[in-house]
């Protein structure tokens, strides 16, 4: 019996249902020591705002999720994500009318430039670390040249609903489920399949019919498309445009820390860097605790500088973590 | 007309001819052998009816009608599927997923799972008895045995309903019972009419499943016989060709006052089982074999880079447990890997450089810092005994033929002092007069008292080289060649498993 539910909670670990059991302790964590520093950390506005905070990294996470499984990674999808807030906060003007041209312009530009990343690596064959790791550049310039101060007006119906609730249910949490629900659509679908077999073995995908640098390309688009949705939830949160939103603190790495963030969060949910094995549940918990980590830094009256210094140490103790055999997820 | 006919297939890889002008004729419902030595040509021609290897001239026709095969997938959407002697399966994706990859049922885009659980299921069922009885469709293949993972691409390529099923050495990692299980699933499939393409190098097996057979040598077509009306031992004739009756031989006169060097003892690793040996100073042993009979593995266990299970092996006389290469080379055994080990120049370095890395450190003053002139006496000692043709020690390697580049390999690791030399079908891929150049610089190691233990995957150096050859089948050491037994014909009957061949 008990054997019984232990392979299946493992299998359904394997498949990337239950996220592992690292993220649910560190997740149990991270709560417990906020609700302890910040003693209204239950309270119905804190919890709006801390879901609300949630969602731009959830989709980063999301979207860096698929194209690790894919066997590539995405340096340059922070750049990508303040590119797409950018353009689309430049369009709005605070215009209402304009919110749904606005919403197309986010998820449009977030694609194009995964499309135009992925053939890069595809066609190009370019090392995709280098590669994506070059656009960044290039998502930035434009980026400047677009909004080069901090300024635009995001339409008030946006933020308002953003941080309202649904029956006592945060807005913001049920994007991330709705998030949830599209990656689930995505890991169904059969590209969704190919996308974990292309990861795990491109030659062995190949030799099955897989048409292998399709499924690169599209697996880049996807994760632009959920930048998008990043991109606009940052504008519902801010309020407004910022070239610097989510880049490291005291540098111009412009989405800089939105990338890392975004890699610590796929590494913290399980899923393997060199491809194939994981899903996106496990980096949604990830994106959670990378959150809660920084209102525990915030609330400890930390400064930036350390913050970027703690930052960029949990994600390389969530990369060592993974090397620890008991927390590995299949056998070597 | 034939249902499938190659015809003309030509394929040159780099220098080496492949394919020269081999044929290929069957029918549906038939069970389709393709035999032939090491380096006849098989699973090229194999990779070529499957679109894996593109041929330089061919003529493939289905149904009478001229093909054209570019990749897997073309081969696939004209019915024809294949299993390769390397698995082409996704370790972390389910026995099912695995299946079903490529050919997934979808509707509007999503996987019916359900749809693939029925079909998957149905093509794994037929193989029950070979994953004891267990339906293992949602363990990561990454977890099954080697035979069940074998079975696994066997699904696979079974699930994509072809017409013409390739199975290239499929039987390789199978146990007797999956092997069963096998056969009655080909049988099934040639009562639905299927081609199946079997090369296998157990010729009981062949001749126990197929039909007919086409053997191949050299790269061409010998001919095509039926199997129930032919015996073993003229289909082995067939693969060998003429015997040679006598040919030159240059083996190592026993220099008086041999002694053992290396002595191996019931040795068992992941695919060696019990394999004993002596080898004596001065001598050349061959380890002859079909490709993939354990013989890089014997190698690489005694250099330490294979794990042995249990077993012995004394150097001198004195026990040694190689766990490492470095540890190998510490007690003076080197190996020397094949066409690999050409990559592992650094062929923009100096011949100076190349030559003296392995041994670098023991020329060192304390501190590592090194002595020109000894590093160059060193380098100079090694060109002259392998009589290595260069311009100046300072050249890059690349100024140097392929076969003077194979000796700066040799030359590399004789500067270790090596007591015993482990060569890996050292000759694989290089020109004549190379290969020449290697045998006499071979012979002037074994005259200076070096053991040579040469794998070699041509037979006739073997018989030019060598005193004594073990044969290797499925890991074991099926016979020991001495002296005048050492032939080709004797060593081709020892690799694929018969006795002796009647006249």
């Amino acid at each position: 019996m008990i054997d019984r539910a232990v392979r299946s909670l493992t299998v359904g670990m394997r498949r990337g249902l239950v996220p592992g059991l690292t993220v649910t302790t560190l997740l149990l964590i991270t709560v417990a020591v906020n609700a302890l520093l910040a003693p209204n950390f239950f309270s119905s506005y804190s919890v709006i705002s801390n879901f609300s905070s949630f969602v731009p990294l959830v989709a980063a996470s999301i979207a860096q999720t698929i194209v690790v499984l894919g066997g590539g990674i995405d340096l340059s999808l922070g750049a990508l994500i303040t590119l797409s807030s950018v353009m689309s906060v430049v369009l709005m003007e605070g215009d209402p009318g304009r919110l749904p041209l606005a919403v197309a312009v986010a998820i449009g530009v977030g694609a194009a430039g995964g499309l135009l990343n992925g053939l890069i690596v595809a066609f190009l064959r370019l090392q995709p670390i280098v590669a994506t790791f070059a656009m960044s550049f290039v998502f930035a310039g434009i980026t400047l040249k677009v909004l080069p101060q901090p300024g635009g007006q995001v339409p008030a119906v946006m933020t308002t609903t953003y941080r309202d609730s649904v029956i006592g249910i945060p807005v913001a949490a049920l994007v991330i489920a709705g998030l949830y629900g599209l990656w689930w659509v995505v890991k169904r679908s059969t590209l969704g399949r190919h996308l974990y077999a292309v990861g795990g073995d491109e030659r062995a995908a190949y030799a099955s019919g897989v048409r292998v640098n399709q499924v690169r390309v599209m697996s880049y688009v996807l994760g632009g498309t959920f930048g998008g949705v990043a991109a606009l939830a940052i504008l519902a949160n801010t309020g407004s445009g910022d070239p610097y939103v989510g880049a490291a603190v005291g540098t111009a790495l412009i989405g800089g820390q939105t990338t890392l963030a975004s890699i610590a969060a796929v590494v913290i949910g399980g899923t393997a860097l060199r491809g194939g094995v994981g899903g996106a549940g496990g980096s949604i918990g990830g994106a959670v605790i990378l959150a809660l980590v920084s209102n525990i830094v915030f609330f400890a009256g930390i400064s930036g500088g350390y913050r970027q210094l703690i930052n960029g140490a949990i994600v390389i103790a969530a990369l060592a973590l993974t090397a620890v055999p008991a927390f590995r997820r299949s056998p070597a | 007309m034939p249902f499938l006919e190659m015809r003309d297939v030509h394929k040159r890889f780099g220098g080496v001819v492949a394919l020269d002008g081999a044929s290929l004729s069957a029918e549906p419902g038939e069970l389709h052998a393709l035999l032939g030595a090491n380096g006849s040509g098989k699973s090229t021609l194999n990779k070529t009816l499957t679109g894996v290897v593109a041929a330089d001239r061919a003529e493939v026709l289905l149904d009478g009608q001229p093909v054209t095969l570019r990749g897997p997938r073309e081969a696939q959407a004209r019915g024809i599927s294949a299993v390769y002697q390397e698995l082409s399966l996704v370790p972390d994706l389910s026995v099912e997923d695995n299946v079903a990859l490529g050919v997934e049922p979808a509707r509007f885009g999503f996987v019916d799972r359900r749809e693939q659980r029925r079909t998957v299921r149905g093509v794994v069922e037929r193989f029950g008895s070979a994953f004891e009885g267990r339906l293992p469709l949602d363990t990561p293949v990454a977890g099954l045995p080697p035979g069940e993972q074998q079975i696994v691409e066997i699904c696979k390529a079974v699930a994509r309903d072809p017409r013409i099923l390739v199975l290239d050495e499929a039987t390789a990692s199978l146990h007797e019972a999956q092997v069963r299980a096998l056969f009655e699933a080909l049988r099934d499939l040639k009562d639905r009419g299927v081609l199946v393409i079997f090369t296998s190098h157990r010729l009981e097996e062949v001749f126990e499943l197929c039909d007919r057979a086409t053997v191949l040598r050299s790269g061409a077509t010998v001919g095509t016989v039926e199997l129930a009306a032919a015996d073993q031992a003229e289909v082995v004739r067939m693969m060998l060709g003429r015997s040679i009756d006598r040919i030159e031989r240059d083996r190592t006169e026993a220099p008086e006052a041999r002694r053992v060097v290396l002595e191996v003892r019931g040795l068992i690793t992941d695919r060696l089982r019990d394999v004993s040996f002596t080898v004596e100073t001065g001598e050349v042993l061959g380890v002859a074999g079909l490709q993939g009979q354990g013989q890089d593995e014997l190698l690489e266990a005694l250099f330490g880079a294979a794990r042995i299970s249990s077993g012995e092996v004394r150097l001198d006389g004195k026990p040694i447990h190689p766990r490492s290469p470095r540890q190998a080379v510490r007690e003076r055994i080197a190996l020397i890997p094949g066409e690999r080990a050409r990559e592992g120049l650094f062929s923009r370095r100096p011949i100076l450089e190349n030559l003296t890395l392995a041994s670098v450190g023991r020329r060192a003053l304390p501190g590592g810092l090194l002595r020109g002139a000894r590093e160059r006496r060193a380098a100079g000692d090694a060109v002259r005994r392998l009589q290595i043709k260069l311009g100046r020690l300072l050249d890059p390697v690349l100024t140097l033929s392929g076969g003077n580049q194979q000796k700066v390999v040799v030359g590399r690791w004789l500067l270790t002092e090596p007591r015993v030399i482990l060569m890996d079908d050292p000759t694989k891929g290089i020109d004549v007069g190379a290969k020449e150049e290697l045998y006499s610089s071979m012979r002037r190691l074994a005259d200076e008292g070096v053991a040579i233990v040469f794998h070699s995957s041509e037979n006739l150096e073997l018989v030019r080289l060598c005193g004594r050859v073990l044969v290797l089948f499925e890991g074991r050491v099926v016979q020991v060649l001495e002296g005048d037994q050492v032939t080709e014909d004797r060593l081709l009957e020892a690799s694929v498993g018969v006795d002796q061949v009647p006249g």
